[in-house]
């Protein structure tokens, strides 16, 4: 959910697993981050490096859910990191046409998608591992 | 190197017995075992039962039992062969020092119990060469005034010699070969991701080779042992018995000096100088999350998960040992936060090697760019230091950089090279299969590239703007050859294109 | 076709390697005495007598020990050195004073020669003294063998005397 550009964190987003929700939480933050970045007249090179940080962030936290969904034996795993790998490549994408100045009609198409790219797949396939650690034995 | 290149091209890459060695020596083990195990069920332990009950096996029953014994002599043979390659390859491609002395070291006694198992073998068939074994075994072991009585004289005469002396030889010779099976598990401690088995075709291969040569040459018994007679001349079996003859030409004090001189050598050679100390990995917990991807790629289980310890939400942390840590950065190429593309803050992964940072792998990528003139075909070479030199190549629109091993390239730095155009193709180039000095960086690496391990290069990278050509120090003729190839295409294709295609809005998959 | 080829040589690295195992297994020999020799082994292992008398212990000397170690009788530990000499055809082949084995001088003297030799008639003389006596020996042998080429003769000392083994 958003208001305006941001993205609010709200309890149904809660997956169960403490470093999974402390991440998506960060990330939340650092994506409003950028977004009001983008609102204002900010420094460009400011908003391309704040972006290197949602990447790496995204990254390294894709690669922890990965690691806990195979300790877990998550049955949906290989879908779920597909969408995983797909995401990264959107969000280089992003970074990409940012850097390009592609921003220049309108920025607030952008931000959306920017939000978009992590709401969808948050709400579908993040939301699907709520109970993972409940039904399985740690 | 370039005999293993020319072997290459005999066996292929992936058959190649050179990249192999141990796990060849491992499989004729297993060989040597199970035909063991055959031959066992028949031998009697006795005095001539011994003799006569191998005599059966070999000519009443050449059509398996024989068969069994050639196998059992031959597979042998060939795994003494195999561990003499393999010690001399180790050494010769300095794979032994710093966290690895516990491989080399580990070996050593491998030496003295397979030499004393394929002895007590031979000793057992109890022919003219077992006397002769037995007479100067004995003979030397009595150099020692150890025993009581020289233990030699239980071979003085027929009547010395008692038919229980056998169920001791055979005890031997069943318990030696167990305990260096229990050291054969303890050399792969450190060693992840081990090569237990050879690759399909080779163990196939290899084994129709020495059942070939045991229905050719069956290995048969000399005559008859008999203590009232010398026995002279033997056919030795110069693979394990070659330090007889020794004997009386240098003397037992010598042959002793000699054996324990040069075990106590070899089992020091990890630390023999030049010392070369490279700074251990080092986690940043800032930048750790617990993802465990350098854990599972480390070649040495050099890297362990323990429980958090800065009270972060994460339940775990990597820790690095450092007295078996190389240093070689694979774990560093493994970590997803080793991305380059600019931050708020330093580029700190959250692990790193301090000889060779991530940080100033990028600096060093980003120099080297900017001495590349403008023209449509820049290439970004990513070497490593332990294969062929890359430096000598730049010029002409070649930039360089080399790190101490290829699979410490995080696969986005690539995707940083091309999409910030700093060039317009990147070649990767490092130890060739089966040769990589820290035994998996090269295939960790290639298969990052392919996308079937983590971290995967991005798929939107164009894969026709990457080059991997794997080059050992021999190679630089086809490495040249290859990069001017490469280099020709690079103008013709079509520029990469920062446009959005299309990203999902809100729609649901 | 490359195939074909890559397997063929394969064949032969295999076949070069199946000789190499072959060959070393067992067709290099080794001669450590030439076939028209022959070998005497000389080894025993004997206890000479005691070094010095054994005497009774005075009732003095019974209580100055513990009560369990009273023996009425001390001998002593250590053992004299055993004299040898081999003589073939009147030749000395070998005279050792063996000292006794043991920390405390109290184990057997050992000896253990090779010692090679023509094939042919030979006389053997051998001597041996267990006790401290100046002149004299206390055992004796003598015998006169025919020893064929390739053949091991194996002389030890077993119980009463000299003992010949030879088969």
């Amino acid at each position: 959910m958003t208001t305006d550009t941001h993205i609010v964190w709200r309890e149904i987003f809660s997956t169960g697993i403490a470093s999974v929700d402390y991440e998506h939480q960060e990330l939340i933050k650092q994506i409003n981050h950028v977004a009001t970045q983008m609102s204002l007249p900010a420094d460009p090179e400011h908003i391309i490096e704040s972006l290197g940080d949602v990447f790496a962030q995204v990254s390294a936290h894709f690669a922890l859910e990965e690691s806990i969904m195979r300790r877990m034996k998550y049955e949906d795993y290989h879908d779920h990191k597909e969408d995983h790998e797909i995401l990264l490549d959107e969000i280089r994408d992003i970074m990409d046409a940012y850097e390009a100045k592609q921003y220049d009609e309108d920025i607030g198409k952008f931000i959306n998608m920017l939000n978009n790219w992590f709401l969808n797949h948050f709400s579908t396939k993040d939301a699907k591992l709520h109970g993972l650690l409940d039904s399985k034995d740690d | 190197m370039w005999i293993e290149g020319w072997i290459d091209h005999i066996f292929g890459q992936k058959w190649n017995p050179t990249y192999c060695l141990g796990a060849l020596g491992y499989y004729y083990f297993w060989i040597v075992s199970i035909s063991g195990i055959y031959v066992y069920i028949f031998f009697e332990t006795g005095i001539p039962d011994a003799f006569m009950s191998i005599e059966y096996l070999t000519n009443e029953q050449w059509w398996l039992g024989g068969i069994m014994r050639s196998l059992h002599r031959y597979a042998s043979d060939a795994m003494v062969a195999m561990m003499v390659l393999h010690i001399i390859r180790e050494f010769a491609f300095d794979r032994y020092r710093g966290g690895r002395w516990f491989s080399w070291f580990t070996g050593v006694p491998m030496l003295w119990m397979v030499m004393i198992a394929g002895i007590t073998g031979y000793w057992l068939v109890w022919d003219e060469l077992a006397q002769y074994v037995a007479i100067t075994t004995t003979e030397l072991l009595d150099w020692f005034p150890i025993f009581g009585e020289p233990i030699a004289r239980n071979f003085l005469a027929p009547s010395h010699l008692d038919s229980r002396f056998f169920t001791m030889m055979i005890f031997a010779h069943i318990f030696v070969p167990l305990f260096l099976l229990f050291i054969m598990w303890i050399h792969l401690q450190r060693v992840a991701h081990s090569t237990i088995n050879p690759p399909r075709g080779l163990a196939i291969g290899t084994f129709l080779m020495l059942l070939v040569l045991s229905i050719i040459k069956p290995a048969t018994s000399q005559s008859i042992a008999d203590l009232s007679t010398i026995p002279s001349p033997v056919g030795i079996d110069w693979f394990y018995l070659w330090i007889y003859p020794l004997i009386d030409i240098v003397g037992p004090a010598w042959i002793w000096i000699g054996l324990l001189g040069g075990t106590a050598l070899l089992l020091i050679v990890p630390w023999l100088p030049p010392a070369k100390k490279v700074p251990a990995a080092v986690v940043n917990l800032d930048n750790c999350n617990g993802c465990t991807r350098c854990v599972v790629d480390c070649p040495f289980s050099a890297i362990t998960m323990q429980k958090r310890t800065d009270g972060m939400a994460f339940d775990q942390e990597a820790i690095v040992n450092p007295d078996i840590c190389v240093a070689c950065g694979i774990c560093v190429g493994a970590c997803p936060t080793a991305s380059p593309f600019r931050r708020a803050g330093e580029f700190i992964p959250g692990i790193d090697l301090p000889g060779l940072s991530a940080s100033t792998l990028r600096d060093k990528v980003e120099r080297a760019a900017s001495k590349l003139e403008g023209r449509p075909d820049r290439i970004m070479v990513f070497g490593c230091d332990k294969a062929l030199r890359v430096d000598k190549f730049r010029g002409k629109g070649i930039a360089t950089v080399s790190m101490p091993c290829a699979g410490m390239l995080p696969p986005s730095f690539i995707d940083f090279v091309l999409s910030r155009k700093l060039a317009d193709g990147v070649v990767v180039t490092g130890c060739r299969r089966g040769e990589c000095h820290y035994r998996l960086g090269q295939i960790w690496l290639e298969e990052r590239l392919d996308g079937v391990r983590d971290p995967r290069l991005r798929k939107r990278v164009p894969r026709e703007r990457v080059n991997r050509i794997w080059a050992s120090a021999t190679d630089g003729r086809m490495f040249a050859r290859n990069m001017a190839s490469f280099q020709g295409t690079l103008s013709d294709l079509k520029p990469i294109d920062h446009k959005i295609k299309k990203i999902k809005d809100g729609t649901e998959q | 076709m490359k195939k074909f080829i890559q397997y063929t040589a394969q064949a032969l690295v295999y076949a070069g390697f199946a000789w190499f195992i072959g060959y070393f297994s067992n067709i290099p020999q080794y001669t450590r005495i030439p076939e028209d020799l022959a070998l005497v082994k000389f080894s025993f292992a004997h206890g000479a007598k005691p070094k010095g008398e054994c005497h009774t212990l005075t009732r003095e000397e019974l209580l100055a020990l513990a009560p369990n170690m009273r023996k009425p009788r001390s001998c002593p530990r250590e053992r004299l050195p055993v004299k040898v000499e081999l003589k073939m055809d009147g030749e000395t082949l070998l005279k050792e004073t063996l000292i006794p084995t043991g920390l405390h001088g109290d184990g057997p003297s050992v000896i253990y020669k090779r010692l090679v030799i023509q094939p042919g008639e030979h006389q053997f003389h051998i001597t041996l003294n267990d006790t401290d006596r100046e002149e004299g020996y206390d055992y004796i042998s003598q015998k006169t063998l025919t020893i064929a080429p390739g053949q091991s003769l194996a002389i030890d000392f077993k119980g009463s005397g000299i003992e010949f083994v030879y088969e």
